[in-house]
């Protein structure tokens, strides 16, 4: 879902920049093969391992061209300059991919700690990122309307949360954590109706779909909430499962 | 001699009097209405920018029944003013020569078309370094002149208050920045001002309400130059909005904004203070323009004389407020003589029409190799207020700002055949560079002179009244500072990669006719824009400025209007209206 979430942003995204760079072509492969990998749950590591790497030399390429523009890390370059959110949404996406290969074959530890709890560790960390990107476009939105705070409260709460359960000893069932990976779930939903909303405020609506699928807020950034609140309870089943064995 | 002649537009469309009288049709009430002839104010309503066609009630008041304040203008001072004073509880009329523009329908994404949106009734312009007068000034219609401005929204240097006390030259304004900020901060919360985090010029301030707007190409050749030069820049803090506002989607960049924008991202006075003015209950009478002010025998203004679809009528007011834009605010004022005051209404000081000031827009351009298309989005989007600041290093008094530029083909081939005199093969020629031009243009400001003044002519309007006679010459001071201005600006052109640069000249606002003051005898109104003579006449304007300082001032404007309306409230409240 990640997956699907960054190919088709970064479809959009690379598509307004016309493609100037041949390598903008790379996350949208990477991605997609990821995609498909992930759907027909393909054993190789080598798509997961390369998506990692796309997203990390994107995530390079968006910095520096962060900073070569005047004003260098401003908060104008930060808004409008090559995102870097969006290579490293890619590279997490990898890096879940390539974590969930050994879980799936049965493995019970993960870079040496307990693979529940690492994945929740995981999915924390990229709930957290997804928040910290959201709160920049948000920011940049001015936060005109009051949804706009729901994406940059809820999920890091969340993350906290699941932060929490990937510390050892951490206390077994956590009912709240769940029910707060559930909101985080409904709220990509959700995020994507109010971004299509967003979409019908520019000038021309949904009539004018064409250009404002380009220009309005992204209708595919959401649901990377709800993939990565799937993968966090995903982790925390996992986790409770290896408590009680 | 002076060099009086009635000043004919530089670009011939502009001002061209035939334009106004037979106006091309606009607006689409089953097309009986047309921009100029059939108002679109009244039957208890009035139109709805928001929607196509659509309409808002609005409050209507008889001639005779006497409203506590009547307007004589709807632009950034008169709507801004209305707006506070109809919330404040207030019964207002607001009296607009020109038409209730509907943006949707009117303002065609077309230079030629939409030609109509400015002041061209005849006016005479004369002096060393007379003004053009027109589409670069001078608004005309609901909204006023921010229909069409370029939206940058600054405010003024806190020492420019006092500029005679603390920097040596002008005059002392009767108030200070700290008494203008809260109004300032309200005037840029109204019109959701999109601007930096972090603005690099003047005291800490409050966040501006909205984030910048993304820097067009024609801006990144300043901030090139400006980093190249070790110079702080800034993205221009303008009044369109950078994310949907209520109604009002965010602007998309095409740059039609020295025009009417057809999207409404712009913050005008027509989108932002007048349907708040009329939901709060304020009337506004379009196609209303204002000839006389009548005194009564106790020497307190009794109403306005005005003619609305070819009859003259009189409207009672409790309280007069004139905001006609600099120009215009004088010369209702002169034209409004009576025996109490011979010279003009409220004219005991004699300074009405006097110190005219505006700000010289020096221009430098040049050839860039690669390609800016600098008409994407608003014509201003970088500025550089350093000679605001700094004051080390200045051979001249003031100030001025500068910013990147954009203009729109035809302004730009009319830039080429009046400032290069380029015709024919040779304009065609470097038309087709028009990609690949950048420039800068600053805002200077001119010095307070008794010369520079607005009178009446012998000549008559279509209405039957007096025209407005402008002289103006530059002092030496205000050639100093467009000196140094081209000499710097040229100089970061080339320090952005720009070669072949060259120069223009240009004008742009004009204030400071009836200047407000702390002292009867050197200022026409006092600190709350009230007349020192008429104790019931009230200006608010661009007229109020004693000094023009180094920026754009329709947000200062704005700003004393809240301010005004604050003290207003305030003023009744104690009973001292
Ligand atoms: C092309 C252009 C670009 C500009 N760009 C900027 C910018 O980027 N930033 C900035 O701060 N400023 C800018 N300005 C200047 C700014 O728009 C004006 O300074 C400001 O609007 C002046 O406000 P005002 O209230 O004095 O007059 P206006 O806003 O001009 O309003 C005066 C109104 O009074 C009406 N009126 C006049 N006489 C009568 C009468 N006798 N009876 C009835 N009605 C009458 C007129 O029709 C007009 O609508 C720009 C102006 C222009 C023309
Ligand atoms: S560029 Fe923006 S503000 Fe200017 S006319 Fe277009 S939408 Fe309006």
């Amino acid at each position: 879902m990640l997956a699907a979430s960054v190919l088709s942003d970064s479809a959009l995204e690379h598509y307004r920049a016309d493609f100037e760079n041949p390598g903008m072509f790379a996350p949208l492969a990477s991605a997609a093969v990821l995609l498909a990998c992930a759907l027909r749950g393909t054993r190789s590591a080598a798509p997961y391992a390369t998506a990692c790497a796309v997203g990390t030399a994107g995530l390079g390429f968006h910095a520096y061209n962060v900073l070569r523009r005047p004003g260098g890390l401003s908060w104008a370059n930060l808004f409008y300059a090559a995102p870097l959110g969006a290579p490293a949404a890619l590279a997490l996406a990898g890096v879940i991919g390539l974590a969930a290969r050994p879980v799936a074959a049965g493995a019970t530890t993960l870079a040496g700690l307990p693979s529940g709890r690492a994945l929740c560790g995981l999915a924390a960390f990229g709930l957290a990122g997804t928040s910290a990107e959201a709160a920049l476009l948000h920011f940049r939105g001015a936060f005109q309307h009051p949804a706009m705070w729901v994406p940059v409260s809820v999920p890091p709460v969340t993350a906290l949360l699941l932060a929490g359960a990937a510390l050892p000893h951490a206390r077994g069932p956590r009912r709240l954590t769940n029910a707060l990976l559930r909101a985080c779930t409904w709220l990509g939903v959700l995020g994507m109706g109010f971004h299509a909303r967003g979409i019908a405020r520019q000038m021309g609506g949904w009539r004018n779909w064409s250009q404002n699928i380009l220009a309005g807020p992204p209708l595919p950034a959401p649901p990377s909430f709800s993939a990565l609140a799937l993968a966090g309870r995903a982790a925390l089943a996992l986790r409770a499962a290896q408590e009680a064995a | 001699m002076e060099r009086d002649r009635l000043r004919r537009p530089r670009e011939p469309a502009r001002l061209r009097p035939a334009r106004l009288r037979q106006p091309r049709p606009v607006g689409s009430e089953g097309g009986a209405v047309s921009a100029g002839h059939s108002p679109r104010t009244g039957a208890g309503r009035a139109p709805d920018v928001f929607e196509r066609g659509g309409w808002v009630t609005m409050r209507e008041y008889g001639d005779d029944e006497p409203v506590d304040f009547a307007i004589v203008g709807a632009g950034a001072g008169g709507a801004t003013l209305a707006c506070k004073l109809a919330e404040a509880g207030f019964s207002v009329v607001v009296l607009e020569a020109g038409p209730f523009w509907r943006p949707l329908e009117d303002f065609a994404s077309d230079e030629e078309a939409q030609q109509q949106l400015y002041w061209l009734d005849e006016r005479l312009s004369g002096g060393a370094d007379a003004l053009a007068l027109g589409g670069n000034n001078s608004g005309w219609g609901v909204g006023g002149s921010t229909v069409h401005f370029s939206m940058i929204s600054l405010r003024f240097r806190p020492d420019w208050f006092q500029s005679r006390s603390r920097l040596g030259y002008g005059v002392d304004w009767p108030i200070t920045y700290e008494e203008l900020a809260p109004y300032y901060d309200e005037a840029e919360r109204a019109l959701a001002v999109s601007g930096p985090v972090r603005y690099p010029w003047g005291p800490p301030r409050r966040r501006y309400p909205y984030r910048e707007h993304e820097m067009n190409a024609a801006g990144l050749v300043l901030a090139r130059g400006a980093e190249n030069m070790g110079i702080p820049w800034a993205s221009v803090p303008l009044a369109t909005v950078s994310a949907p506002r209520g109604k009002s989607p965010p602007c998309v960049y095409r740059g039609f904004c020295n025009f009417g924008c057809a999207t409404n991202a712009k913050q005008s006075a027509l989108i932002v203070w007048i349907p708040r003015a009329l939901a709060a209950g304020a009337e506004v009478r379009d196609l209303a323009m204002a000839g006389r002010i009548e005194l009564g025998q106790d020497g307190r203004a009794q109403g306005i004389h005005y003619r609305r679809g070819d009859q003259w009528r009189f409207q009672r007011a409790r309280n007069v407020v004139v905001s006609g834009y600099a120009i215009e605010t004088p010369r209702l004022l002169l034209n409004s003589a009576c025996n109490r005051f011979p010279h003009g209404l409220a004219n005991g000081s004699g300074l009405v029409g006097t110190h005219l000031t505006t700000h010289a827009g020096p221009g430098m351009w040049a050839r860039f190799d690669e390609e800016i298309r600098w008409y994407k989005g608003p014509p201003n989007m970088a500025v550089c207020e350093h000679w605001n600041y700094t004051d080390t290093g200045k051979d001249f008094h003031g100030g001025y700002a500068f910013m990147s530029q954009g203009p729109l083909p035809r302004a730009w081939a009319q830039l080429l055949v009046t400032e290069k005199n380029l015709w024919g093969a040779a304009l065609r020629r470097e038309m087709r560079d028009y990609n690949h031009m950048a420039g800068l243009v600053a805002v200077a400001e001119t010095e307070p002179r008794a010369c520079n003044r607005v009178e009446l002519a012998d000549v008559r309007d279509r209405h039957g009244l007096p025209v407005a006679h402008v002289t103006f010459a530059y002092s030496d001071n205000d050639r100093r500072m467009q000196d140094h201005a081209r000499r710097f600006m040229g100089a970061m052109l080339e320090a952005a990669g720009g070669h072949d640069v060259w120069t223009s000249d240009d004008t742009s606002h004009i204030l400071g006719t009836c200047r407000m003051g702390s002292d009867r005898a050197t200022s026409v109104v006092n600190a709350d824009g009230r007349s020192w003579d008429v104790p019931n006449l009230w200006i608010c304007d661009g007229s109020l400025f004693p000094t023009a300082g180094g920026v754009n001032p329709s947000l200062t404007i704005q700003a004393l209007a809240c301010r005004m309306g604050a003290r207003i409230r305030t003023l009744a409240a104690r009973g001292e209206l």
